[in-house]
């Protein structure tokens, strides 16, 4: 019977730590190949500290976390600004220095580690609780695989959650909307860190040794492999991984009956196969992002939705748009030259290499227009954008956005001061649904902050319903209310120009940049992506389009720049653009 | 200053270390940063090749084959060479067999597909040798006394001979290795398929076949370095671990596409660090030297507003010249 | 005249995701034949499954009165296809050298290559000069000759530009484009221009499509381009 217990134990505790990896790992999409490293610093705070300093494990609890989020908080903050390559290549070295140096410390019990934390018994319980046998401890590790499952679960599953996933898919978009993505990548390393070091002292305290052995490379990557099995981005996935995985080793040497070292080896040598076959075969584990158990059993259902999606290519219809008043060119041009000024670029200058991409660059924006960047390819007009929202830093020059300097901005404060772009080639969130990219929009979520979806989850609960009732209403705005709960990867081209839109309107900033918003989509499609565009600027917001087709700039803007080579060498209605022959020459070359 | 009062010829013999050490780290490098630079998988299992290429030299001079002319072990030289050529083998036919299909069936997140799949590689291949030798380290030495072990002194430094035929090999395989890099129509189509992947298929390069061409040579390498350690210690089955990871920090600190001279170089001077600086600290923590070398080159780079990974960045430049 | 390529309704895309539909397109030795469409419209995909970069969905390719529909782009190079893209266009980091060698790398025969890196100098002076620059620090129309001296060396047949003009001064392009029409008629080369300077490929092209949204819309000489009044309806 104990021994059973003992092995439902270690699922449990393998389970805690399969569950903070796939915050990181599934939904932060941040691969640390140090997870049992940063078990290590629990479980050797709890060795010290109750071995040598007779403290209680419930301080050491709190003071392993700490120790390790704070660790974790520092590597994140080094690693976050660059490549997935470093993330690996840094979590493999910090595993490997820090058993290094804990087995050479001989407080820490040298290369044999901590042994016989339970020597003085009082010290490991919970309020009386004292464990001994693995019947005392499966009480308080069931806690631990609890807290830490809700911990994560409010973390992942919550909007705080969502910009994860959106980093995970595209940083720079998710920043594109005002989102603060340095900050949640940190945050979410140093919690989860500081998770698996909880769980390190558990698992120390229920072994009664913390040694190098213990929480080595292995550990992790075992922890690794848990997650990947179960699916990531799915906590229940991590669980069941963790039940399945992590039993082999009792089928191995109780009914296979192989010796301890060889069934060791034979289950590791199974793990890094799954890994492998895994990979090839069915890449997101038992339970793929988003699903159930339940929804796993119904799959052939769903899928059949996706492809009859797929199928779909008509053009959606458009019930809640306002109608919008027919104005003429003329009544254009007087609309603008009276406008307030909203944006003002002075004197914007960039330059690659030996390439000038923007030189010298002046306009304005008015509130409730359409300003339209025209020119031929290669003219510098997205890199407009690039430079006013501090996607690129301009090397000279000054943008005012109500009257507000906000030259040389980050592309994330730039979106919360009310200046939002989208992209050329679109960039929505792929494996995200419609309905979670739109979501992603919505600005001040306090279920972004992790200090409220804590302390304060009825606000958060409340506003969440909010967002959803936002992000519904820019979606049936947009005609693509039908496909909130489709993945953006199944959408076609015009589909997600359309996503890309709501998502942009979500975010209710006042300077809309819209790069290309009808290039690409079907014919059929333009006259409603074109009344999208005017419906929007009638409710008083300011657009400014980039787009080569003239015909939709035409109907479109109150006053066009024209760019040529990086320079703004015109400026006008659009017919009194392509009345100029050296425009049109510049356009189309000479006829 | 430190240095002289501690002693020129401490300071000596630890360079000299240092020097042969960091020849091995340095080759390794130059494996690992061809593989990620030019293929951009992260070649985790690596440090599998490295104990395999150990072993097999072991076994196919101490055990040979079942029966036949070499039933007691094939001789040393060939042994080892054999030992290389498997190597090659098995790591053109990880890339071919596992990555390729996994990174084309993956997309966008291929880096991290092949990394799984590189780690399981790498931890269920360490457990399959230690479950078919032994957990236990093996003695590796020529058992027909070929090549002998032998201590040389030059003045006060001590050193074997076994260091200087690795530095030797080690440096003729990256002399080598630049000549073809620069001089050679191959050598030229493996950096254009690193600058410009793209490009290179357009033009008519079989990038598949670089990217078979790169794991060979990388776990050429790997294999050349893992027999000399294994001659002059042990063969074991974690014996890959800490070379191989040092080597990884050695090709980041140089840059993937940096020239294999520099990354040699590179880790050369990393292992000199870490002896030198045995003379200024305990050296239970000089090994902890390579990883704040590590962190603090990756807070200068972090630093520099390097946003993400550079492809991003190229990705926002090209839509920035573009549009 | 013969046919050089012509493809029989051909259907390319990236993955699963299909962007060009039912192509049929033909191009007679010497011609050159010019393909305009926004971006996004398929151009570039239709190219790069013609010439192998991307798997063919469906329909068929036939070069040289061979079907190449299956070939790899390496087979399809030695055979004398050659295309520029419209970005990223040399190899940055490598000289000016070593990217026209490049060029020739299917190329088995050594004084065959020889001959074309000296025909290459003669077009572009300035690229003889410059041998040793690395090609991603020279200016942009100095790398657009780079490109065309790359593809120059592999001996090509049939040589597509994917908007040779994008971002270069007028009087750049109309350089380039000279040497172009030069080889045209020198090497009886067939060209594909896909273009978005309208008046440029007009004053050299023969034929023309317009592409939109992965389909051909209008297909017409160039006298009949030429006489249309604007030129909108081809974006």
């Amino acid at each position: 019977m104990q021994i059973w217990v003992n092995y439902l134990d270690q699922i449990l505790i393998y389970a805690s730590l399969a569950l903070s990896l796939n915050l990181l790992l599934g939904y932060a999409g941040q691969v640390s190949v140090a997870h049992a490293a940063f078990g290590a610093v629990g479980g050797y705070t709890l060795g010290y500290l109750v071995t040598a300093h007779n403290v209680p494990m419930i301080y050491c609890v709190f003071i392993g976390f700490g120790f390790a989020f704070v660790a974790g908080g520092l590597i994140a903050l080094v690693a976050m600004r660059l490549s997935t390559e470093y993330l690996i290549l840094l979590t493999l070295a910090w595993g490997y220095v820090l058993l290094g140096v804990f087995s050479t410390i001989p407080a820490l019990g040298g290369s044999f580690g901590i042994i016989s934390i339970n020597a003085e018994p009082h010290l490991l319980s919970f309020f009386g609780w004292s464990m001994q046998r693995p019947t005392d401890w499966l009480v308080p590790i069931i806690g631990l695989v609890s807290v830490t499952y809700a911990i994560c679960w409010r973390l992942g599953e919550s909007p705080f959650g969502r910009i994860l996933k959106g980093v995970r898919e595209d940083p720079v978009a998710t920043q594109s909307l005002g989102k603060n993505t340095f900050r949640s990548q940190i945050l979410v390393f140093a919690i989860s860190s500081g998770l698996a070091a909880v769980a390190g002292v558990f698992n120390a305290g229920w072994l009664g040794v913390s040694t190098p052995g213990v929480f080595g490379f292995t550990f992790s990557l075992t922890v690794f492999a848990l997650v990947i099995f179960g699916g990531m981005a799915n906590f229940a996935g991590s669980m069941l991984g963790a039940l399945v995985l992590t039993s082999l080793d009792p089928f191995l040497r109780r009914v296979i009956k192989f010796d301890q070292s060889k069934a060791f080896l034979v289950q590791v040598i199974i793990y890094g196969l799954l890994l492998v076959i895994l990979t090839r075969v069915r890449p997101q584990g038992l339970i793929p992002e988003g699903s159930t158990i339940r929804s796993i059993l119904r799959r052939k259902k769903s899928e059949g939705r996706t492809e009859m999606i797929n199928a779909s290519e008509t053009a959606p219809t458009f019930a809640a748009r306002a109608a919008v008043a027919e104005v003429s060119q003329n009544n254009r041009h007087t609309r603008w030259e009276k406008a307030e000024i909203v944006l003002e670029a002075r004197g914007i200058s960039k330059s690659f290499g030996g390439i000038v991409a923007a030189d010298n660059l002046d306009f304005v924006l008015k509130r409730g227009t359409i300003t339209a960047l025209v020119g031929p390819n290669g003219a510098g007009k997205t890199t407009v954008f690039n430079l006013l929202t501090g996607t690129i830093a301009p090397d000279s020059g000054t943008v005012k956005l109500l009257g507000h300097d906000v030259t040389g901005r980050s592309l994330d404060s730039s979106a919360r001061s009310g200046m939002v772009r989208s992209f050329q080639d679109v960039r929505l969130f792929q494996r995200l649904t419609c309905l979670d990219n739109v979501l992603l929009g919505v600005q001040d979520q306090p279920g972004e902050k992790i200090r409220s979806l804590f302390a304060n989850p009825r606000l958060v609960s409340a506003k969440e319903k909010e967002t959803h009732e936002q992000a519904m209403k820019w979606l049936s705005f947009v005609g693509m209310q039908d496909f909130a709960d489709v993945p953006a990867v199944s959408l076609s081209y015009g589909q997600t120009k359309l996503v890309s839109l709501a998502r942009v309107l979500s975010t209710e900033a006042e300077v809309l940049l819209l790069d290309e918003p009808a290039s690409g989509i079907d014919v059929k499609w333009v006259d409603n992506m074109l009344e999208l565009v005017l419906a929007i600027s009638a409710e008083g917001r300011t657009v400014c389009i980039v787009e080569h087709n003239l015909r939709v700039v035409r109907d479109l803007a109150d006053h066009s720049y024209f760019m040529e080579l990086g320079r703004i060498t015109a400026e006008g209605t659009v017919d009194e653009l392509t009345s100029s022959p050296r425009l049109a020459q510049a356009y189309f070359g000479t006829v | 200053m430190l240095a002289i009062s501690i002693g020129r010829e401490i300071f000596a013999q630890l360079t000299m270390n240092g020097i042969f050490r960091g020849a091995s780290y340095g080759l390794i490098g130059v494996g690992f940063a061809l593989i990620l630079g030019v293929t951009g998988r992260f070649h985790f299992a690596y440090g599998f090749t490295y104990t395999l290429a150990a072993y097999l030299a072991y076994t196919f001079h101490f055990r040979g084959t079942p029966f036949g002319p070499f039933s007691d072990g094939f001789p040393f030289i060939v042994s080892g060479l054999m030992a290389v050529l498997v190597t090659i083998v098995v790591g053109v036919a990880i890339e071919k067999y596992v990555y390729r299909p996994i990174a084309s069936g993956a997309g966008a997140t291929a880096l991290l597909a092949v990394f799984v799949a590189a780690l399981g590689i790498g931890i269920a291949g360490q457990s399959t040798i230690a479950l078919l030798w032994s957990q236990q380290s093996q003695g590796f030495y020529d058992k027909d006394q070929f090549v002998k072990k032998a201590g040389w002194h030059i003045w006060k430094v001590t050193f074997e001979n076994l260091d200087v035929f690795q530095f030797i090999t080690s440096l003729t395989l990256i002399i080598v290795f630049s000549i073809v890099l620069t001089k050679t129509s191959l050598g030229r189509q493996m950096k254009a398929t690193r600058v410009n992947p793209d490009l290179a298929t357009v033009i008519g390069i079989n990038a598949n076949r670089i990217y078979l061409i790169c794991f060979g040579i990388g776990s050429g390498f790997v294999a050349v370095s893992a027999f000399w350690y294994g001659l002059q210690y042990s063969v074991n089955p974690d014996m890959g671990a800490r070379p191989v990871t040092t080597a990884f920090v050695v090709a980041f600190l140089a840059g993937t596409a940096s020239s294999p001279v520099r990354i040699f170089m590179t880790g050369i001077v990393l292992s000199l660090l870490e002896q030198w600086s045995s003379m200024f600290i305990q050296t239970r923590w000089t090994q902890t030297l390579v990883f704040v070398i590590l962190f603090g080159y990756l807070i200068n780079k972090s630093a520099k507003g390097t946003i993400f990974s550079k492809r991003i960045i190229s990705i926002v430049t090209l839509q920035g010249i573009r549009g | 005249m013969t046919i050089l390529l012509e493809t029989h309704d051909l259907q390319a895309g990236y993955g699963r995701k299909q962007v060009v539909f039912d192509l049929n397109l033909k191009v007679n030795k010497g011609e050159i034949v010019a393909i305009f469409g926004h971006n996004g419209s398929g151009k570039s995909t239709s190219m790069r499954s013609i010439l192998g970069v991307l798997p063919v969905m469906g329909g068929t390719v036939t070069y040289d009165g061979q079907d190449t529909t299956k070939n790899s782009s390496g087979t399809n190079v030695r055979g004398g296809m050659a295309l520029i893209p419209s970005e990223r266009f040399v190899f940055q980091d490598l000289s000016v050298t070593d990217n026209l060698l490049l060029g020739g790398a299917n190329d088995p025969d050594e004084a065959r290559r020889r001959v074309r890196q000296q025909l290459v100098y003669e077009l572009f002076p300035i690229l003889k000069e410059r041998e040793e620059q690395l090609a991603g620090t020279m200016s942009g129309g100095q790398q657009r000759m780079v490109s065309l001296g790359i593809a120059l060396m592999s001996n090509p047949k049939l040589l597509i530009l994917d908007e040779p003009s994008l971002g270069l001064a007028p009087s750049v392009v109309e350089q380039i484009f000279g040497v172009v029409r030069d080889l045209v008629v020198s090497e009886g080369l067939s060209v594909i221009l896909l273009e978005q300077n309208v008046g440029q490929a007009l004053k050299i092209a023969d034929r023309g499509y317009v592409m939109r949204s992965g389909r051909v819309v209008i297909e017409e000489t160039i006298d009949q381009m030429k006489a249309r009044d604007s030129f909108w309806d081809f974006f």
